[in-house]
């Protein structure tokens, strides 16, 4: 089950203000690294609910993005419906799509549900590639982004966008952590450690997985329709398998299994692409050596590390510090 | 055209071509799996080098250097990766595997591109298969016969390796239950690692045998990761049959569904996979029941 610690919490703190102040002070470039930033946070997030939490290592959730992405902007710019309602379509369909997928792929485990992942995301792909409502690809464009005129926010100023996303983004961490410390969470993680067990604890462990996959997959329609708002063009590219490989990558260079691992995966994700390629275009490169030298490190990305090293120093200090504070008010009490 | 003899004739042939590299690819991978567990992404980044390998030595030496060093050279390489990377990885689980080799395609795919630049390289097809050949009335080009025939042959040494001879028997021990195995004195490990190298060296030959058709690509391991991995899922992980099984499988699917229907061509060989997958999870014809 997901719990927060003291250094959780303030890697937490510390990320939102470092997001909240370059949203806050960044010229335009580096709001769009920041909203690339926190979309892809969106992604992963998505991702590290159903890999870190439930053992279902997706590789479909690249296209599960594409498909929010596709249908906020056929929905929108196509059939010409209002943004928030194209917005909430968007992530509906992906969460029916990601549902089915889930519930199919329920049976497979390790390597086998990798490749059947791999395969719907790899059929979503086929599909929007060939069919000529989706552009094929030269993609679609048009997209505009959502209307908050009325709050008086315009959403076509970069800043107001970032902080937007930045928004998005808080309350889908929300969003996670609370359906990770629900029934359905805490049960996910039973399955992903003894499935036959919870089977004989009588629970109905495909519908389990689906409905997490499910929620999973609107959270990545969710951070489809960021995507498609942010660039307002979409192309079938955003649906490839790589996109889901890098997701991946991110959540392992950060910490399967941490949520707040993936954030700071993101964050070194885009930055480090960002400054690789101004000056060497081999960036892959650099990438793929950082992975193997992660995983082959044996330690769970960067904050599993870190909470490896100082996680357990730092809630001894906070233990240590409170036992005292309660000792002193023992004192002036008597 | 669709009622004409030749077209078909011509179709099976394409179909047969395509399976038959696919073949020569997913061999090596479905075999290292099964024998080892090892989940190789990198497989099709060894294709690609294979490829570009046999380019450079083309240039050199002419087609049939290319052909007999290619897959000696990317062997060497596997030597390179098995030292390095997998027999470290051997013990861990499917997702760190997957993972490292994911970051081995990555790194691989840019060594190619310093290497061999970013542009695509071609080879000439040799002067002995360059023409056409008249078969069952139907014009078809000697290379493409040659890949066929090829695939056939190799197909037919490995079957008569694995299922007649000592070395073949160890093997399928290993894939069956490698404990065992070791415990009746067979020295499981040494066995991996030749079965790694000649995987590793058919993906070569089949990069090699490729180079002539398709343009040389720095992605072009990427775009056939894809496919190989769909044929050993089909098939079932680990067994000859399963691959050839799954070769013939794709390359008629997708070949077919290419010409008699266009529109769903590409979604037809994933919904198979699909259907594959829910109905049987572990493959047509996996190496263990």
């Amino acid at each position: 089950m997901f719990r927060h610690n003291a250094l959780r919490y303030a890697v937490l703190v510390a990320l939102s203000l470092a997001a909240l102040f370059q949203a806050l002070t960044a010229e335009y470039f580096g709001l769009e690294i920041l909203t690339e930033i926190l979309i892809l946070a969106v992604l992963v997030l998505a991702l590290d609910m159903v890999a870190g939490f439930g053992g279902q290592v997706s590789l479909c959730h690249g296209a599960l993005m594409g498909v929010g992405a596709y249908v906020y902007a056929l929905v929108s710019a196509k059939a010409g419906i209002a943004p928030p309602v194209a917005m909430a379509s968007a992530v509906a369909v992906t969460g029916v799509i990601a549902w089915v997928i889930g519930a199919i792929c329920s049976r497979s485990h390790g390597i086998y549900f990798i490749m059947a992942t791999l395969a719907f995301g790899q059929m979503a792909y086929a599909y929007v590639f060939e069919a000529p409502v989706f552009g094929g690809d030269d993609g679609l464009s048009g997209i505009s982004r959502l209307d908050l005129s009325l709050f008086g926010i315009d959403l076509d100023d970069s800043r107001s966008f970032a902080l937007f996303c930045l928004a998005v983004a808080g309350a889908v961490y929300g969003a996670s952590v609370m359906t990770l410390q629900s029934g359905l969470g805490r049960s996910l993680t039973g399955v992903m450690h003894n499935e036959q067990r919870m089977r004989a604890l009588g629970l109905t462990v495909w519908r389990v997985k689906a409905d997490v996959f499910g929620l999973s997959g609107m959270i990545a329609g969710l951070a489809g329709v960021l995507a498609a708002q942010h660039v307002m063009y979409i192309s079938p590219g955003l649906l490839s398998w790589t996109v889901s490989g890098e997701a991946l990558v991110v959540v392992i260079l950060g910490g399967l299994g941490t949520l707040v691992g993936p954030l700071i995966g993101a964050a070194a994700f885009v930055l480090l692409k960002h400054e690789i390629s101004a000056w060497t275009d081999h960036w892959h490169l650099v990438v793929g050596v950082v992975l193997i030298a992660v995983v082959m490190s044996g330690a769970n990305g960067i904050f599993g590390w870190a909470e490896a090293r100082w996680g357990g120093w730092l809630e001894r200090r906070m233990a240590d510090a409170t036992r005292k504070h309660e000792q002193e008010e023992v004192v002036s009490d008597a | 055209m669709a009622h004409d003899l030749g077209f078909w004739t011509l179709q099976t042939l394409n179909a047969l071509q395509l399976s038959m590299l696919l073949f020569l690819l997913s061999i090596g991978l479905t075999v290292i799996f099964g024998l080892m567990h090892f989940v190789n992404l990198a497989h099709g980044s060894l294709y690609a080098l294979g490829a570009y390998f046999a380019a450079s030595l083309a240039a050199v030496g002419g087609y049939w250097m290319g052909f007999f060093l290619a897959p000696v050279a990317v062997a060497g390489i596997g030597i390179l990766l098995y030292s390095g990377f997998i027999k470290r990885m051997r013990k861990s689980g499917p997702m760190a595997q997957v993972l490292v080799t994911f970051g081995l395609i990555f790194a691989l795919l840019d060594l190619t591109r310093i290497f061999w630049g970013d542009l695509a390289l071609a080879i000439e097809v040799p002067s002995a298969l360059a023409g056409r050949l008249d078969f069952l009335g139907v014009e078809y080009p000697a290379y493409r016969l040659f890949i066929i025939v090829l695939g056939v042959a190799i197909f037919g040494l490995l079957a008569f390796v694995l299922g007649r001879t000592q070395i073949g028997a160890m093997i399928r021990a290993g894939v069956d239950n490698d404990a065992m195995a070791a415990c009746l004195g067979i020295n499981v490990e040494r066995m991996f690692f030749v079965v790694f190298c000649v995987g590793c060296a058919l993906a070569g030959l089949a990069g090699a045998v490729a180079a002539p058709l398709l343009s040389v690509t720095p992605d072009m391991g990427l775009h056939v990761l894809i496919p190989t991995l769909i044929v050993i899922v089909i098939g079932g992980l680990g067994s000859l049959k399963g691959a050839i099984a799954g070769s013939l499988i794709y390359g008629f699917v997708q070949t077919f569904g290419a010409v008699l229907a266009p529109q769903l061509a590409s979604v037809l060989i994933y919904a198979l996979l699909a259907a594959v997958l829910v109905i049987k999870p572990v493959g047509l014809f996996p190496a263990r029941g």
